[in-house]
């Protein structure tokens, strides 16, 4: 079975410094790997890696046999990679349901087509009340529930999660881990990037670790929290 | 001889724009905005110094620290009336608040310029030189003895602005305030404060540019936009925000203007700073000591 | 909460006022007065170009006056060294401004903010020196002669610029509805967030300007064939400002607010030169006192009137959140 995404070796430093050094990872279809490592081991710069906000210095960043490397965002995403970043970004002065549009116009939908999918999506995420509120009225968490139904207008292969679970209420999390097991058992693949350790081991059956720019662990999530790297790197050193 | 009296002259007037392009950046670094009035606060300066003297009949010295004082004091109205709202939470983040600054200060310029035309009319006034002699010779070379002292003056206030901002206490304070206003607050510092300083600081020296050069430019309501254009290039050229790239950024302005003056075409001389400008931002838009932030 | 900024309430209250306008020459029979009113038309073309550039799709460019410039000398040297008249000149000088609006686009893509607007400010100013200073082309500040059009009669070139205007309003109506639209209002936004979504910012960024600069190439080349002169004042920083200075007050980002605040400017600003005060004044102080008070200008003001309604809602800052 042919890899969704395949890193071989790439490479991208700043300055002196080697933020990702010859990673190579690959994520089968359908696949849920969680994405682990402490602070500065370069996860956020390999997700700008791959959805074209750097280009790699060396090495590739494949998408089904097609070179996606150092080609701009928006056209990555229409390949089929979209991605949640870490600050939450919306277009605070458009209203949840353009927001939601946006996506889906940039992906080829019709205005029609793409406000009964926006419509639809939130609904699901619970924000029907909210559809026609501009986004920046809304609160923290539901600013990034926007940005996550965002992410599924354009049915893409792969949905990058940065951080998705950092700093927000218990329910809206909730929402969110429901809608990812859902589209998981509909056959979409994810990579969640997270500190979220017990999220990671609820949602993700695959995981990898990240420790200075290199992957130091990658497997069956269970293994991979029990491996002593891991735990000295990521956990300080206190074995559970 | 002649190259070397070219690169001195050319120094001399870039000890002032080497001065106004600190004020400028000073502003940037505390508050994260280009300020579109900076070339009014050397407008203040000129005309407060000039009719000081031809109309107070004030002596020189009071009337140029009068000068000063005047244009830190618009720099303090204008942080506290104007600036605020860039730090309160009252903008949003990113694009809204450039838009924001941009349109106040930009308003704030035309503003003043209108006000000093409406006012004062728009006839220029000439003040007297600092110094009586008109010319001295000075190593094989003829220079004006005003421009030298005025030159001098201004570079002493650089030096002064620099060791103020790298060792007292204060300017480590600023430095706080510029990196991580939000940081700063939490260790105590009263940013507000120290943004208001630091505008009248920008303030005062921008007005005694415009005092010093007074003589030489005169005094009319639209003097501050040369200075405002030479400091934008500078401090573009140097990188926004950075004291050293400033000052370096102005001595070579101001010696590459000269060389470009004689040797290029003296007609199209206005054209060089934005030619210079235009080059820097879309080649190389951090400057030459500036940093690129992550936008991601 | 409804918002009314490029809602369909604003746009028709757009073609309203364009309505009422076209009324005027029938009850206003003052030449002098019908001459404003076109100036006023003038700069209503120019505010709205501007506003799509700077309202819409968020990139604060400082060139406005100078595409208007460009405009204005394509049909004026067409015709002064061609004798090409303004049925060619006028559309040529569309023509022109868009390149160079293309240009300009092109190489400003990575830049926001000040950046922009200072890169903006030099180019501006570089054309406008260039054009002043080559006298064998373009006679410099002596300004270039230019023909009339219609007989320089005013009451038909004020509905000429008037059709133009309701033109550009009805162009602004249909790319807003269309995903251009969106693409520009999520670039004002978030540009990173804008892309991560797929929106190929270089190519949205580039239409912007070369749509703008267009607007203000035309609006140029008509305004020189009623003035008939061509001049490179008209590409002064001060014009810019004037233009700035309409869009902030009548209401950025807005369909109406330009229109009004630039038909409302230029009345004023008559009115204000016949007792003595420069009109600059009062505008910039009126910019400074939107910008720090009022965000959304005259339309922010006539929106709440409108019960239940904001004119743009003010995103929710971090401080009020947090209270």
């Amino acid at each position: 079975m042919s890899a969704l995404l395949a890193l071989s070796e790439v490479r991208k430093s700043f300055g002196g410094i080697m933020a990702v050094a010859d990673v190579s990872l690959a994520i089968a279809p359908g696949e849920l790997v969680g994405l682990i490592g402490p602070n500065g081991s370069g996860k956020t710069t390999l997700l700008n890696l791959i959805t074209g906000f750097y280009p790699p210095e060396h090495g590739r960043v494949r998408l089904l046999d097609h070179d996606i490397g150092g080609r701009r965002p928006n056209e990555i995403f229409r390949a089929g990679v979209v991605r949640m970043f870490q600050q939450v970004r919306v277009f605070r002065r458009l209203t949840a349901l353009e927001n939601l549009e946006v996506a889906g116009r940039t992906a080829g939908l019709t205005a029609a087509a793409a406000r009964q999918q926006a419509l639809r999506l939130l609904e699901r995420l619970g924000l029907a009340a909210h559809v026609h509120d501009d986004v920046g009225t809304l609160s923290g968490g539901q600013q990034k529930l926007v940005e996550f139904g965002g992410c599924f207008m354009s049915g893409p292969r792969l949905v990058v999660l940065d951080e998705p679970f950092a700093a927000i209420h218990p329910t809206v999390k909730q929402v969110m881990v429901d809608v990812i097991g859902e589209r998981h058992a509909a056959g979409q693949a994810f990579l969640v990037v997270s500190h979220d350790i017990p999220a990671i081991m609820r949602l993700c059956p695959r995981t990898v670790c990240m420790n200075a720019g290199a992957v130091i662990a990658d497997g069956p999530t269970e293994q991979v929290m029990a491996d002593r790297a891991v735990v000295e790197a990521y956990l300080g050193g206190h074995a559970r | 001889m002649l190259i070397v009296e070219i690169v001195f002259t050319g120094l001399l007037m870039g000890s002032f724009y080497a001065l106004m392009a600190l004020g400028l950046t000073l502003v940037f670094g505390i508050l994260k905005i280009v300020n579109f009035a900076h070339g009014e606060f050397f407008m203040i300066g000129a005309y407060a110094y000039t009719l000081l003297v031809v109309w107070a009949g004030l002596p020189q010295v009071p009337a140029m620290l009068s000068a000063v004082a005047l244009g830190a004091l618009a720099g303090v109205l204008m942080e506290r009336l104007l600036m605020r709202p860039l730090y309160t939470g009252v903008i949003g983040p990113g694009a809204l608040r450039d838009e924001y600054a941009i349109i106040v200060t930009f308003g704030l310029s035309l503003f003043l310029i209108n006000l000093s035309h409406q006012v004062l009319g728009p006839y220029p006034v000439k003040g007297p030189d600092l110094v009586a002699v008109s010319r001295m010779e000075l190593f094989g070379m003829f220079v004006s003895p005003h421009r030298l002292l005025a030159s001098g003056l201004a570079v002493l206030t650089l030096a002064l602005i620099v060791w103020l901002i790298r060792t007292t206490v204060w300017g480590k304070r600023v430095q706080a305030v510029a990196q991580n206003r939000f940081g700063a607050a939490i260790a105590g510092i009263d940013h507000a404060r120290v943004s208001a300083l630091v505008l009248a600081l920008s303030g005062g020296i921008v007005a005694l540019s415009g005092a010093l050069l007074s003589p030489l430019f005169h005094a009319y309501p639209d003097v501050g936009a040369f200075p405002a254009v030479k400091s934008f290039v500078v401090v573009v050229l140097g990188g926004m925000g950075s004291i050293p790239g400033s000052i370096l950024g102005g001595l070579l302005l101001g010696v590459l203007e000269n060389f470009g003056a004689i040797y290029i075409s003296y007609e199209y001389r206005d054209t060089f700073g934005f030619i210079i400008l235009m080059l820097v931002l879309l080649l190389r838009p951090q400057g030459l000591f500036g940093e690129r932030a992550r936008e991601v | 909460m409804r918002r009314i900024a490029l809602s369909p309430a604003d746009h028709r209250l757009a073609f309203a006022v364009l309505g009422v306008v076209a009324l005027i020459p029938l009850g206003v029979r003052s030449e002098y007065w019908l001459g404003v009113l076109i100036t006023g038309l003038y700069f209503a073309m120019l505010a709205q170009s501007w506003n799509l550039l700077a309202g819409i799709a968020g990139l604060f460019s400082m060139a406005p006056a100078a595409f208007a410039m460009v405009g204005a000398y394509t049909t004026g040297l067409l015709h002064h060294h061609l004798q090409i008249g303004p049925g060619v000149g006028v559309p040529a000088g569309a023509v022109v401004a868009a390149a160079v609006g293309f240009g300009l686009g092109r190489i400003t893509l990575r830049l926001r903010g000040a950046y922009l607007a200072l890169t903006t400010l030099a180019f501006s100013e570089i054309l406008r020196l260039v054009i002043a200073n080559s006298i064998e082309w373009t006679r410099g500040d002596l300004g270039l002669s230019v023909p009339g059009i219609l007989g320089g009669a005013k009451v038909p070139i004020l509905y000429l610029f008037l059709g133009v205007l309701a033109a550009y309003q009805a162009l602004l109506l249909l790319l807003l509805r269309s995903r251009v639209g969106l693409f520009l209002l999520a670039i004002r936004d978030d540009e990173v967030g804008a892309v991560a979504r797929g929106v190929d910012l270089v190519r949205y960024k580039t239409l912007a300007f070369t749509l703008s600069a267009a607007g203000c190439g035309v609006a140029g080349a008509l305004f020189v064939h009623f003035l008939q002169l061509a001049s490179p004042e008209l590409g002064l920083i001060l014009q810019t400002g004037l233009v700035i200075s309409m869009v902030v007050i009548g209401g950025m980002g807005t369909a109406t607010g330009p229109l009004v605040g630039a038909l409302l400017v230029e009345v004023a600003a008559e009115a204000l030169r016949e007792v003595g005060v420069r009109h600059l004044l009062v505008f910039s102080a009126l910019v400074i006192l939107v910008g720090r008070f009022f965000r959304e200008g005259l339309m922010g003001l006539l929106a709440r009137l409108a019960p239940g309604a904001r004119l743009v809602a003010r995103p929710a800052s971090d401080a009020e959140r947090l209270a």
